[in-house]
């Protein structure tokens, strides 16, 4: 059976956060396809829901309304563990944070979504430093976090979101907390990754020059606005 | 689960790096480990009294009685005897007649236990009636029994002038005096003739299974006998040891419960404070289950090292408060002279089961909590 040619496809999707006056909706009947291989820009003002859609997207959240299909397959009902499953083996993610656990060295850190998925420790440790090299910190594999700074930090989380090889990858604002040359280096180095490991990755950002160097850029609209590829 | 696994465990070998979570699981297991210890020295002092007690049942007490199912006197008591003379040849055998009898000396009369034996050569007395009737190795006493009989002045009580030979330690549980003297005076003193009202076994190599062997001897031969072995003799008394056990280890597993409280106050804490390493780990792909297996696996470990632990210290202490008879007692307050220790094994493996059940079902209630939350809430607040 060929592949989808649309990795991600969202149909009408609702969210909304609080109960009685103090609903917000966030986001209110939105569309948005990916086609396989594409680096997509969401951008859009702040508190619009980029990282909410980033989360639906990679099945960390729920949409309250709507249809979510990843990799050809209707996502929406799954349970969550068949959910945690598929985020293992189908999406990598980067947040803007780099979330690396601080009891695990950076090699550990990498090694971790291929040890959930049940690879043995020569496996996954071999995979982690063959990325460790490929985002430039094979020296500080045996690192904890707090022994690297915040653009190898970022470095690490880049190499853990692909350490499963996964089609899909994400990342909410990867260089909303480095400075202007680290930003530089992360992005041309996801850019780099994203060509020769084959993804079609996500990225929301509020730099519009970066959003500018995606294949394309979704400008994401308050709730009841119209929301498109610009 | 190999995920979990090496999750909890570098978690909780990061004490090196002080981390929070290993500070907070190194309290809790020092708690459950105090905690195990102190059931695993108390159950070990109790056992000590306790098996001191038995051993001197088992040395002083008869390991069998053989007794008529209705009346005082045994039906073909000769035959039962040279029948179980043949069967269990190893096994001592005593026939008994016992009634009780006035005994005066000098100094008081009161009633006592006559006990006739047919090993007793000679009189003695125990330590309660040489006491209260003041009397010693050499002295007389009467003994005055209830059955009379008929001389030319009418019924006289029958009595007798013993000399006393010995004086003895008082049987297990009995409060009044008794005297031990050779089977015929007691016939003669209760009976007027050669009868025998028990027949009493010891066998020193299997005293608490000697009760079976006997009725297995005796079954379908000598239907109007009952056999008593000292689970029957001495009832009340090892029901209130057992009793006394039971409720001791109630009562200090306790600790136990308050410890594994401690343990899943910890757990929560780590719970609450990993909020957003949990998400990631739920972002990266570890399962509901996996996050419920995680927590469950360090409780489990905490339990486990709390447990070789608390139990290995409690058992080497015990042992050398036992050896060394560190804690002494006053002499004649017990039949020993330090505080008797006695660890049991079976005794250690159920302290280590009940301290890891209950460290599994501390860590059970927060995993199950963490499982259930949303992985988004956790990067949300973050």
């Amino acid at each position: 059976m060929s592949e989808p040619e649309q990795i991600v496809r969202l149909c009408n999707a609702a969210k909304a956060y609080g109960e009685g006056p103090r609903r917000i909706q966030v986001l209110e009947g939105l569309d948005l396809e990916v086609r396989r291989g594409e680096l997509v820009a969401v951008v859009g003002p702040s508190g619009v829901g980029k990282s909410t859609l980033l989360h639906i997207i990679g099945l960390l959240d729920r949409p309250d309304a709507g249809e979510l299909e990843l990799n050809g397959l209707e996502v929406s009902d799954l349970n969550p563990e068949a959910r945690a499953r598929m985020r293992n083996t189908l999406i990598g993610f980067v947040f803007q944070y780099h979330y690396l656990l601080d009891e695990l060295d950076a090699r550990d850190n990498v090694a971790l979504p291929l040890r959930i998925a049940g690879r043995t420790s020569r496996v996954a440790k071999g995979r982690a430093e063959e990325l460790l090299s490929r985002v430039g910190l094979s020296d500080r594999a045996s690192h904890f976090p707090d022994q690297l700074s915040g653009g190898e930090l970022q470095r690490v989380a880049v190499a853990r979101a692909l350490a499963m090889k996964p089609p899909l990858l994400l990342a909410d604002e990867p260089t909303g907390n480095l400075d202007r040359e680290n930003s530089e280096m992360l992005f041309s180095l996801v850019r780099e990754l994203h060509l020769l490991e084959g993804l079609t990755s996500i990225i929301v950002t509020h730099d519009e020059e970066m959003a500018g160097r995606c294949d394309r850029a979704f400008r994401l609209a308050p709730a009841g606005e119209r929301s498109g590829y610009v | 689960m190999r995920a979990e696994l090496h999750l909890a465990r570098r978690y909780l070998g990061r004490l090196r790096r002080r981390t929070h979570v290993a500070t907070v699981s190194a309290i809790s297991l020092v708690s459950l480990a105090l905690g195990v210890l102190a059931l695993v020295v108390t159950l070990s002092l109790l056992e000590g009294f306790q098996s001191t007690i038995r051993r001197e049942l088992v040395q002083r007490s008869a390991h069998a009685r053989v007794e008529p199912v209705a009346g005082r006197v045994l039906p073909d008591a000769g035959e039962l005897a040279s029948v179980l003379q043949k069967e269990l040849p190893n096994v001592g055998m005593t026939e008994i007649v016992t009634g009780t009898c006035l005994a005066r000396s000098f100094a008081d009369a009161i009633p006592a236990l006559v006990d006739g034996r047919s090993g007793a050569q000679r009189v003695a007395v125990d330590q309660i009636l040489a006491a209260r009737l003041g009397v010693g190795p050499g002295e007389e006493i009467e003994v005055i029994s209830s059955r009379r009989r008929l001389t030319p002045l009418g019924p006289v009580p029958v009595r007798a002038r013993l000399e006393v030979a010995d004086v003895v330690a008082p049987q297990p549980g009995r409060e009044g005096g008794a005297l031990i003297v050779p089977l015929a005076v007691a016939q003669r003193l209760l009976w007027g003739k050669p009868v025998v009202e028990a027949i009493e076994l010891r066998d020193p190599a299997q005293p608490w299974r000697l009760a079976r062997r006997v009725r297995q001897v005796l079954a379908g031969r000598f239907a109007e006998v009952r056999v008593d072995g000292l689970q029957q003799l001495h009832s009340s008394l090892l029901l209130a040891l057992s009793m006394e056990r039971v409720m001791i280890f109630v009562a200090v597993g306790l600790m136990l419960v308050v410890a594994s409280l401690n343990l899943l106050c910890n757990v929560a804490m780590i719970a609450a404070e990993k909020r957003t390493d949990l998400a990631v780990l739920a972002g990266l792909g570890l399962t509901p289950s996996g996050l419920r297996r995680l927590f469950v696996l360090l409780g489990l470990a905490i339990g486990l090292l709390a447990t070789i632990a608390g139990a290995g210290l409690g058992s080497l202490l015990a042992v050398i408060l036992d050896r060394t008879h560190a804690l002494s007692l006053p002499q004649g307050v017990f039949i020993v002279s330090s505080v008797p220790f006695r660890v049991r094994p079976e005794m250690v493996g159920t302290v280590a089961m009940l301290a890891l059940v209950l460290a599994v079902l501390a860590s059970w209630l927060p995993a199950r909590s963490v499982a259930r939350r949303d992985p988004a809430e956790g990067l949300r607040y973050e």
